[in-house]
């Protein structure tokens, strides 16, 4: 009877004690008093997305996040505050903590290339001050395209282009200083503007278009156009291609510049076609990135990058048509 | 036959009559078993980082087919956790039998019509159908396994003993088929004392134990196939009349005496299914693994119809021929009918089967092994650490050293299956070269399963 008794207790305990013990460990883990837990699932987006894709929270309120994939490597990134997890790994979880400091809508992504929907990933963190709980409208400041009224749907066919690519080494060697506003004035028209000034009438064409890649690149600064490259493989280089042609194997199925008309080719644009880069502002580059493309598969990147962010993948692809080595 | 009775050791007699066995190793697969259903439900849809998917498919199987099934038979029956709550719940107890051996359920018999395993054969072809996504979807994992749990409850509350294991598990049939290569039986010392023995404790039950769970009288046992070892009998006998001995492998193949044709089909289904296994998980065509995951597509049903027709009718029916051929050259008088024939040559397949399965499971066990280490410190993927194992890195074991492990184990195959072959024609008094349509498909698959290794 005493054997029977014992393995009973043992079979309980099997039965009962041990599934109780293994969800009491968890919860206990995942109790914080000092932070709200949540579980942030990274499903890839044709299967979901974030989940949840809102996340509400007060200002001033610790949060944890804990984030797990179920399919496929992920990333996380919250720019706004500065977080980013390079990777989540499947089945792994990965725990992050943040404050947030004033009503807000804050958007996160995933950062790694999960899927050719990738870019759909994304979500919003809703920052909700206690006193006035109705979550804010999103803020709606004119970016710099539409305070300058540059129609960046409308064609921007360069009227002047190298015959060569444009060295900012050789360029260095010229000493010539360019005056204009680099970020609102394309190269084609920094080349017509110099090529119309009598003073500059012993430099040849190629000298120009030397000058002008030394001065980009002296604009955009070594720092920024780093980033830019680090920015654009992460997020750019899918579709648009490792060295630029547009060739990415993500974007092989979208219907890209062919959706905007103007006899464009369809697919993702090609930034090493100068006759393309050489015509567009930084400023219309700059909107383009931020709105995205309408219809083109283009996605928006306002919501994700900070400002510095997107002027250093503008200046990361001129590269793309300036020799910067 | 040699044989090497084990029982006559007095730590082994000691440990198989004591009524600790086998509750003391269900007390240890039982909680994995409810781990790996409970990681299943609740834990990440991540297969390679859940619990369940890797201690069932890869350790569990592992263990299975590269040691269990060779070298201990149905030993994996004995442990099963499955069946116990029904069979505790039968007995009203877990350790201490009841008088008379008395169980405590509807009592239902099983049908005779349905004696024989047929029903394992079709739930074995249905798991195999969707085995692609049961053994890399932990939810539906887990589902299946609570269905083969809920199973075994309710047909121990409703039948006498473990008509489960008998007669519906999937698994149990296949190791059944298979525990006739082992090394090691449990038979009764001397018939002659069981023919006197009027009681029959054995199969009927006392005050010491239960009768056979398995519902075999051991007395008539003449093969493994459906002894589960579940080491009542030794309990029960009291005339110490039942040994556990040691013996050749393959020792129940050696006599065509009792060969049938659901066991023939069990052995069919087996060998094609380590073939198709091999072609649709472990080839380079990924398209086929696609096909066979996208469950309800027209894709998957064109591989259903040809999964099942090649278990059912394409194999089968390339073995019949031989069979047929066999037959033709042998010219016995007075003549087998071809069916028998066909039926009693299915069993050269038995170690052929063994080591295809063997050589599928080398395949992908030791490249997934490493896996274990972090599910045991993290077994649901919610960030645990327990062991400090969860971030060890996944490491495969033997890579590219399987096909040096696979082909010697194929060749072992082949040279039993042979053996065997010869052996059932002597046994039909043939000579043996009339085997030879048989020994040439033996030949062909082996060369097939090489083919796709190298």
């Amino acid at each position: 009877m005493r054997n029977e008794l014992f393995a009973m207790i043992v079979v309980i305990l099997i039965l009962v004690a041990f599934p109780v013990s293994l969800f009491a460990y968890q919860a206990w883990r995942t109790s914080a008093r000092d932070a709200r837990v949540i579980e942030l699932i990274a499903n890839v987006p044709n299967k979901g997305g974030w989940s949840p894709d809102t996340l509400r929270v007060n200002v001033g309120e610790r949060v944890r996040l804990r984030i797990s994939s179920p399919d496929v490597v992920h990333g996380f990134a919250i720019p706004a505050l500065g977080i980013q997890v390079d990777e989540i790994l499947p089945g792994h979880v990965a725990e992050i903590e943040f404050t947030a400091t004033r009503a807000d809508r804050i958007p996160f992504a995933c950062t790694r290339w999960c899927s050719v929907d990738h870019w759909r990933m994304r979500g919003i963190i809703e920052v909700i001050d206690p006193a006035h709980p109705q979550p804010l409208p999103p803020t709606v400041v004119p970016p710099l395209y539409q305070q300058l009224g540059v129609d960046i749907d409308a064609p921007h066919s360069a009227q002047n282009v190298p015959l060569q690519k444009p060295s900012a080494a050789r360029g260095a060697l010229l000493n010539l200083m360019i005056a204009d506003d680099l970020r609102v004035k394309s190269p084609s028209k920094v080349f017509a503007a110099l090529r119309g000034d009598p003073a500059l009438v012993t430099y040849r064409d190629d000298e120009l278009w030397d000058a002008i890649a030394f001065a980009w690149k002296q604009n955009a600064g070594a720092e920024a156009l780093a980033r830019g490259q680090k920015l654009y493989a992460r997020d750019c280089a899918a579709c648009h291609g490792e060295t630029g042609k547009g060739d990415g194997p993500a974007g092989r199925n979208l219907p890209g510049l062919g959706a905007m008309g103007h006899g464009l080719k369809p697919g993702p644009a090609d930034f090493t076609d100068a006759s393309h880069m050489l015509g567009a502002s930084d400023v219309l580059l700059q909107g383009k990135i931020l709105r995205g493309g309408m219809g083109t598969g283009m996605p928006e990147w306002r919501t994700l990058y900070t400002d510095d962010e997107m002027w250093a993948v503008v200046s990361y692809l001129r590269s793309f048509v300036f020799e910067y080595r | 036959m040699s044989q090497l009775e084990l029982t006559r050791v007095p730590l082994v007699k000691r440990i198989l009559v004591s009524r600790w066995l086998p509750w003391a190793f269900i007390a240890i697969t039982l909680p994995v078993f409810l781990l790996a259903i409970l990681t299943g439900f609740f834990g990440t849809p991540a297969g390679s980082r859940n619990f369940g998917i890797i201690f069932v498919w890869i350790v569990w199987w592992g263990l299975l087919i590269l040691w269990m099934l060779p070298f201990a038979g149905r030993l994996w029956c004995a442990i099963c956790p499955i069946p116990a709550p029904g069979e505790w719940l039968q007995r009203r107890a877990l350790i201490q039998p009841r008088a008379g051996g008395k169980l405590y359920t509807l009592g239902w018999k099983w049908p005779r019509r349905l004696n024989h395993i047929w029903l394992q054969n079709a739930s074995f072809l249905a798991v195999a159908l969707f085995s692609v996504v049961i053994l890399t979807t932990p939810f539906i994992s887990a589902l299946v396994l609570t269905l083969f749990a809920i199973t075994a409850l309710g047909t121990s509350l409703l039948f006498e003993r473990r008509i489960f294991c008998r007669y519906l598990c999937p698994v149990g049939g296949f190791i059944g088929l298979y525990a006739q290569l082992a090394p090691v039986q449990v038979r009764v010392k001397d018939r002659v004392i069981c023919a006197t023995h009027k009681d029959k404790t054995c199969y009927l039950g006392s005050d010491a134990g239960y009768g056979c769970p398995w519902l075999v009288f051991p007395a008539a046992l003449a093969k493994n196939t459906y002894c589960g070892m579940c080491t009542e009998c030794f309990k029960t006998c009291p005339l110490d009349n039942i040994a556990l001995s040691a013996r050749p492998l393959g020792a129940d193949l050696l006599t065509n005496a009792g060969r049938r044709l659901d066991e023939a089909y069990k052995a069919f289904i087996m060998l094609t299914c380590a073939l198709v296994y091999s072609v649709v998980l472990i080839g380079p065509w990924s398209v086929l693994k696609e096909t066979a995951y996208a469950v309800g597509t027209a894709g998957w049903w064109v591989y259903a119809i040809i999964f099942l027709a090649a278990n059912l009718a394409l194999v089968p029916g390339i073995f019949y021929v031989c069979a047929a051929l066999a037959q033709k050259l042998a010219r016995v008088t007075p003549p087998m009918r071809t069916r028998r024939v066909f039926i009693e040559y299915a069993y050269t397949l038995v170690p052929l089967g063994l080591a295809a399965w063997a050589a599928f499971s080398v395949s992908f066990v030791p490249i997934n092994l490493s896996y274990a280490w972090q599910v045991l410190s993290d077994p649901f993927g919610w960030g645990w650490d327990l062991f400090g194992t969860a971030n060890w890195h996944w490491t495969p074991y033997l890579a590219g050293a399987q096909a040096f492990l696979q082909i010697p184990i194929l060749l072992a195959g082949l040279v039993g299956a042979i053996a065997i072959a010869f052996r059932t024609a002597r046994e039909q008094h043939a000579s043996p070269p009339t085997a030879l349509p048989i020994i040439a498909f033996c030949v062909a698959y082996t060369l097939v399963m090489v083919g796709l290794y190298v």
